[in-house]
């Protein structure tokens, strides 16, 4: 039997004397995309956080392909884990095209016209081809998070983290963002989302994970979760989701 | 004035200062291509005597030549900037050398230093511990400890061709030294605003992508903190072009040691000084103009608080 892609091995995280995770544990398959519910405050994206090293742990491990990654150095894990942030984060000083390259050019030392190549190939991927050349400021929120996908996506990654990729975005720009999210999970990318968006989660998830107070209060398929949660506390926070962010 | 014509006429003060300014400089260098070294490029006499021709008129008539008397004054001045401009350009071309290399020089360790003293950790209290020791003395009193109390005089002596030709003397070497020290404290702690003023999610997102933190900071972080730090460069480039006088105070004849050293022969002291004044006005106003050039030149949208260069309206 492989290795499970993502092992997260009993993990506890605090702030000073705030705990945040205690102890967490879930294991993503390849190919899995896996959805992070939970009310604001439950840890979730702390979670997102340690799995790619940008906050320490206090306990536990957290294994990428059978490897501890604190065992590793940072660089490379990070280079092995793509990360979509809720403010997107572009760099605001490079156009979407030199966003993307960066990391291309500086982290996988690739020459600038072949950076330049994948780059461009990545934001035709999002729909962007046309706004290769602008800048952040120059672009709607939807299109920001699009480059900050691709931004993410050149790097090959084995594991796309997203922390609430359309809690920034206006309503109408939510779906762009989220069908290019779709395309990603039915191409195989293993994804692990933090979102309110019910609707991705019931069409896209593999699974569903409810998170409170720090505790993994339960986990499983989207129908199950949906229709038959297990606790009153997940059945009571969902339909209050649900009522706000709907299905599609 | 509309701000287009405002800017026409500013770039035509300008653009005939330093048509003057380098012509001057030229001439003098190289042993008077256009008029002999150190002399006027126009006769100042014949200017003179109109003066004092139509200022004779003006007292002769009384009350009524009193506008008259002003024209006389007038042509007085104009004759005796022409006689002494030539003394204030080779001290103005000193004052440029020290304000541009003082200001370049410094900014090549103020970078370090406010990186060091945003993300240090022993660097930190270095950065820290330079900043406010040359922040907290007078600039007379460094440049006074670095010329007098230091051998470093004597070292730069010893480097061949300082003081041959156009290379300038110990004493501006050991002033350029002062001036970078002194303009990197303060650039430091521009640059280390600008640098907190770079939202923190930036570097996150470069972190994320696996760059390291040097890399986030040099690739991502500076140039846009570099960019807001503009409007304060500008500042400290106005504030060193006048605090370069102080440079006359360990013998380098910049442009107030020029108005002072003139005055002597002459003892115009006011008329000297004013004129000195206009001088530095245009050098300040050099400054600001090239720095505007600038900020507009390597402007983002989005970046630095400034709609850009893409989405300007001008």
């Amino acid at each position: 039997m492989t290795d499970p892609l993502l092992d997260v091995d009993d993990v506890y995280q605090s702030y000073g004397e705030e705990s945040v995770l205690e102890g967490i544990s879930f294991e993503m398959e390849r190919q899995d995309v896996k959805v992070l519910v939970g009310p604001s405050g439950s840890g979730k994206s702390t979670m997102l956080r340690c799995i790619n090293r940008l906050t320490d742990i206090d306990d536990g491990d957290i294994r990428l392909d059978g490897n501890s990654i604190f065992e590793m150095d940072a660089n490379d894990l990070r280079r092995q884990v793509g990360m979509v942030f809720q403010d997107f984060n572009l760099f605001a000083h490079l156009t979407a095209l030199e966003n993307v390259t960066l990391g291309l050019k500086r982290v996988l030392d690739m020459g600038e016209r072949k950076a330049v190549e994948k780059a461009a190939w990545q934001l035709e991927q999002v729909g962007l081809r046309e706004q290769a050349n602008s800048y952040p400021a120059e672009l709607s929120g939807g299109q920001k998070q699009r480059v900050g996908i691709a931004r993410a996506l050149a790097m090959d990654p084995k594991l796309m983290l997203f922390d609430e990729p359309t809690s920034a975005l206006d309503p109408e720009l939510i779906g762009e963002v989220l069908s290019v999210m779709r395309e990603l999970a039915e191409e195989g990318m293993t994804m692990l989302v933090v979102t309110h968006e019910m609707g991705f989660a019931k069409q896209a998830a593999t699974d569903v994970l409810f998170l409170d107070e720090g505790k993994l209060v339960e986990q499983g398929p989207p129908e199950q979760i949906f229709e038959n949660p297990e606790h009153d506390r997940t059945a009571a926070f969902l339909s209050r989701l649900t009522q706000l962010h709907g299905g599609q | 004035m509309s701000r287009s014509t405002q800017r026409l006429v500013r770039d035509g003060i300008l653009a005939a200062f330093w048509v003057w300014f380098s012509a001057r400089l030229l001439n003098d260098w190289f042993g008077g291509v256009f008029v002999p070294a150190g002399q006027p490029f126009f006769d100042p006499q014949p200017v003179a005597d109109a003066a004092s021709v139509i200022g004779d008129t003006a007292a002769s008539l009384g009350i009524v030549g009193v506008p008259v008397g002003w024209v006389a004054s007038a042509l007085d001045s104009i004759s005796f900037a022409m006689t002494y401009l030539p003394d204030l350009a080779a001290g103005a071309w000193l004052t440029v050398v020290l304000t541009t290399l003082g200001i370049v020089f410094g900014i090549v360790l103020a970078v370090p230093l406010a990186a060091a003293r945003v993300y240090g950790r022993i660097t930190r209290w270095i950065s820290l511990g330079f900043i406010e020791l040359i922040r907290g003395t007078p600039l007379l009193a460094q440049l006074f400890v670095l010329y007098y109390a230091l051998p470093l005089s004597g070292w730069i002596n010893a480097i061949p061709f300082v003081g041959s030709g156009i290379v300038p003397a110990q004493a501006v070497w050991v002033a350029i030294i002062g001036f970078t020290i002194n303009s990197a404290a303060y650039q430091a702690e521009y640059i280390r605003g600008s640098i907190e003023g770079v939202d923190p999610g930036q570097l996150t997102a470069a972190r994320a992508i696996g760059l390291s933190q040097l890399q986030g900071i040099r690739y991502v972080v500076l140039p846009q903190a570099l960019r807001f730090a503009i409007p304060s460069w500008t500042n400290e480039l106005v504030y060193l072009v006048k605090y370069s006088s102080l440079a006359s105070f360990i013998t380098v004849a910049e442009l107030y040691h020029a108005a002072e050293s003139a005055a002597y022969d002459n003892y115009r002291f006011l008329d000297l000084f004013l004129l000195a004044a206009v001088v530095y006005v245009l050098l300040v106003l050099s400054a600001t103009t090239t720095m505007e050039w600038v900020r507009k030149r390597v402007a983002i949208p989005g970046v630095g608080g400034s709609a850009g260069g893409r989405t300007s309206t001008e």
